[in-house]
């Protein structure tokens, strides 16, 4: 017998999965320092240390290979996009549609100004458009996480939720309409650019309403064991993610409409565990980290200037829709100032939709994309931060409510 | 401080306050939305009053002052339209009942922060303790002594009113056992019980005067009585009940109150005396915990039946005083009370149905915002 039949064979041959999960260890412990010492939100730990020992840092970690990282990312943001639809009552803008105006103005507001930096620094349009109805979204990660974080309750977390939601929405659907026409102007023929966009919502609508019915039967019968039924649950987001990639249709947009029927139709709410479970739970965390190893500060190296004015005019577009409609809305000034801050976070949905635009155009990868994904980075690190100050302010943490 | 004098009020004016429970409408739990709600509703023109309470998750509403059934539960359909179409626009829900069956006080510690422990150990009592919601009558009195002997009077009714608008048997996510647990909460209040036995406005100023040079007290505000005079209103303020589970209900019990009032002051069955309140605390205690079928022992003759019976007797006894106040609606709804039971038994036949205490207040606050 020798040495090499019991010990291992030196240079050692480590699983990636490792160093994620070492990351995972880390950033964790980070996040419970942060939540204990300093009261920010433990997201910052989590997405601060895979960028601090990530590629774009300290590069001790290697970056998690695309497809896993994908994957990753799609599960746990069906789970918090499931989990933001159920909390949000749709009926709430019968009752007040100054909250619906509010939305849609805040996203009209936050498209042109974007769109009109982005012509000033003479981006062609199809592209200004697409980067404009991606800048639409406020992060349904960061704002479900730090509301759960946190135990907010009140007229700004409530309408933060539910602006989130439609904000979502729009996005999506704007930016596979902005797709179709860039895929357009690049030479497909007019029916691929309407057949498209109309496929893929037509597609995840028809799909959600069936992920809906199939949850209220399911809950229906098994609801009363919580714990089988976040089992359940958790296995029917991963079916409806990945039959959603494959059909080409858009996971993010079946979930999001699938919690909203869900809540829709049931009239009445459902208190589910954070995330479902603590299945859930890993995996939002491990995202979290997951974006901050896959973080990407190229755009700032070129084109500082744009990030941080795009960062500025997007900002201030949602601040003063929600400030302009406040008062019809029912909100005092100092709530609106709360919402509007609260909803600039950017994460992974925007990610995604980055991603997705640049694969299929090498041209944005190079360009645009990396000035989006610089400021999502920042919108990440900075975003459950004004989240939670803003839910402070607003007086609607539990740790106020004393 | 001495006491204000007894203003004068039109006898047997009835007002009617009832401090309501604000709740999110996802998991139903309480949420502190009184300013965002009286905010809106001061945008509104509406009867009566509309302020906040002691906590933020509470809003009380107040009637003016009113003379009959129909005007009063008229007001008071306004006053909920009023509070209900705030709570819609602000997507927050209204609901009687005198106990929230599952606030989340205990759930709060866990929340780890230092100055959190630190003011949960001081005020968390005191915040547990004042969370509940109670319905009060005011009573329109012709002068002093009238109000100390009809105050006297009703106290022999104090167990009626308890248990026809008992409606918290739930608390901390437990049925109780009680019809009415929000009392228990009253009680453990040191100035909280019965009114001194005393019948001339004098003496119960010279008990007023001796209490404030105790030092003990500073307003009238600070007696926690179950019935109690209302100098500056004219009035006395029975404070029993819990908030009925609907205004309906809430204006029926003001009007049985009122009836019964007529018929002590034109009647005047008797004169009242000490000795009435040797059973006060039993039958009180057995209107709590039993409701409609709690023990009723009477003060004069000790003969011992259930309150369902006493009632059902003393709406016959003052059938032609609620004919004479047109009140004859609101009999025949204790009457139905009666029959069906009170809020205490919708609220554990619901909970036997929906298995859940969030479903039973969303049930709750349909019920009272008329949705």
């Amino acid at each position: 017998m020798t040495l090499s039949a019991y010990l291992p064979t030196w240079p050692l041959s480590i699983s990636p999965a490792l160093w994620l999960a070492l990351a995972l260890v880390i950033a964790v412990l980070v996040g419970e320092g942060l939540v204990r010492y300093l009261r920010l939100p433990r997201i910052v730990g989590y997405v601060g240390i895979g960028l601090l020992l990530g590629p774009a840092g300290l590069n001790l970690i290697p970056e998690l290979p695309a497809a896993e990282w994908r994957l990753l990312v799609d599960l746990a943001l069906g789970i918090l996009l499931f989990e933001l639809g159920s909390k949000v009552n749709l009926r709430w803008l019968k009752a007040n549609p100054w909250i619906a105006g509010t939305s849609l103005l805040e996203a009209a507001a936050t498209f042109f100004a974007v769109f009109g930096l982005l012509l000033w620094f003479d981006v062609a349009h199809v592209t200004a458009a697409v980067v404009a109805t991606i800048a639409i979204a406020t992060s349904p990660a960061i704002v479900v996480r730090t509301v759960t974080e946190s135990r907010a309750r009140g007229q700004v977390t409530e309408r933060l939720l539910l602006m989130t939601a439609l904000n979502c929405i729009y996005a999506i659907i704007c930016h596979k309409l902005a797709v179709a026409f860039m895929h357009g102007e690049t030479g497909a023929s007019l029916i691929h650019t309407v057949l498209q966009p109309l496929y893929l919502i037509g597609g995840s609508a028809l799909l959600g309403w069936l992920f809906g019915s199939a949850f209220n039967s399911i809950h229906r019968h098994l609801g009363r064991h919580e714990e089988t039924f976040s089992f359940l649950l958790f296995g029917m987001i991963t079916i409806a993610t990945i039959v959603a990639s494959t059909l080409k249709l858009s996971p993010m947009l079946i979930l999001l409409a699938a919690g909203l029927i869900v809540r829709y139709r049931r009239q009445r709410p459902r208190t589910f565990l954070p995330h479902f479970g603590s299945a859930g739970a890993v995996l939002v965390v491990l995202m979290f980290t997951a974006n901050g190893l896959a973080a990407n500060l190229d755009g700032l190296r070129g084109s500082m200037l744009l990030v941080v004015l795009l960062i500025l005019v997007r900002t201030i577009a949602k601040l003063l829709s929600v400030l302009v409609l406040a008062r019809f809305s029912g909100i005092n000034l100092q709530q609106a100032l709360a919402l509007g801050i609260a909803l600039v976070p950017m994460s992974s949905l925007t990610l995604l939709l980055t991603l997705d635009t640049a694969t299929a155009f090498p041209d944005f990868a190079s360009g645009l994309g990396l000035v989006l994904m610089s400021s999502i980075v920042i919108l990440e690190l900075a975003g459950p931060i004004l989240v939670q100050m803003a839910l402070r302010g607003a007086g609607e943490t539990l740790e106020e409510k004393t | 401080m001495s006491l204000m004098p007894f203003a004068s009020s039109r006898p047997l004016s009835i007002g009617v306050e009832l401090e309501l429970q604000l709740l999110n409408c996802n998991d139903y739990d309480l949420i502190s939305s009184a300013p965002d709600m009286l905010r809106r509703i001061a945008r509104q023109t509406h009867h009566g009053e509309i302020k906040p309470e002691m906590t933020r998750s509470m809003i009380e509403i107040n009637t003016s002052v009113q003379h009959e059934y129909a005007a009063l539960v008229e007001e008071l359909h306004s006053l909920r339209n009023t509070v209900a179409d705030a709570g819609r626009f602000l997507n927050i829900a209204v609901a009687g009942g005198g106990t929230h069956p599952f606030q989340h006080w205990s759930e709060q510690k866990i929340f780890d922060a230092p100055r959190f422990h630190y003011l949960s150990d001081l005020y968390g009592y005191l915040a547990k303790q004042f969370t509940i919601f109670g319905q009060h009558v005011h009573i329109g009195c012709p002068g002093p002594d009238e109000a100390l002997h009809l105050l006297h009077m009703l106290s022999r009714y104090v167990p009626h009113f308890i248990a026809l608008s008992a409606s918290s048997p739930f608390v901390q996510g437990h049925d109780t056992g009680f019809a009415s647990a929000r009392l228990n909460s009253v009680f453990s209040f040191p100035l909280s019980g019965r009114a001194p036995f005393v019948l001339h406005w004098e003496d119960f100023e010279r008990f007023f005067s001796k209490m404030t040079g105790t030092g003990v007290v500073e307003s009238m505000k600070d007696f926690y009585w179950d019935i109690r005079p209302k100098p500056e209103f004219g009035t006395i303020e029975v404070r029993v009940c819990d908030t009925p589970l609907t205004v309906e209900i809430a204006a029926a019990i003001a009007c049985y109150i009122q009836a019964m009032a007529r018929y002590i002051m034109v009647e005047r069955p008797g004169e009242p005396q000490e000795d009435d309140y040797l059973v006060y605390t039993f039958n009180r205690f057995q209107a709590c915990r039993f409701g409609l079928d709690g023990v009723f022992i009477d003060p004069r003759t000790h003969e011992q039946r259930s309150l369902r019976e006493d009632i059902a007797d003393m709406l016959l006894r003052i059938a032609d005083h609620a004919t004479e106040l047109q009140a004859g609606e609101a009999m025949a709804q204790i009457r139905q009370i009666l029959a069906t039971g009170n809020g205490a038994s919708w609220l554990r036949q619901t909970y036997a149905h929906e298995h859940n205490l969030s479903d039973v207040m969303q049930q709750q606050a349909k019920l009272w915002m008329n949705d």
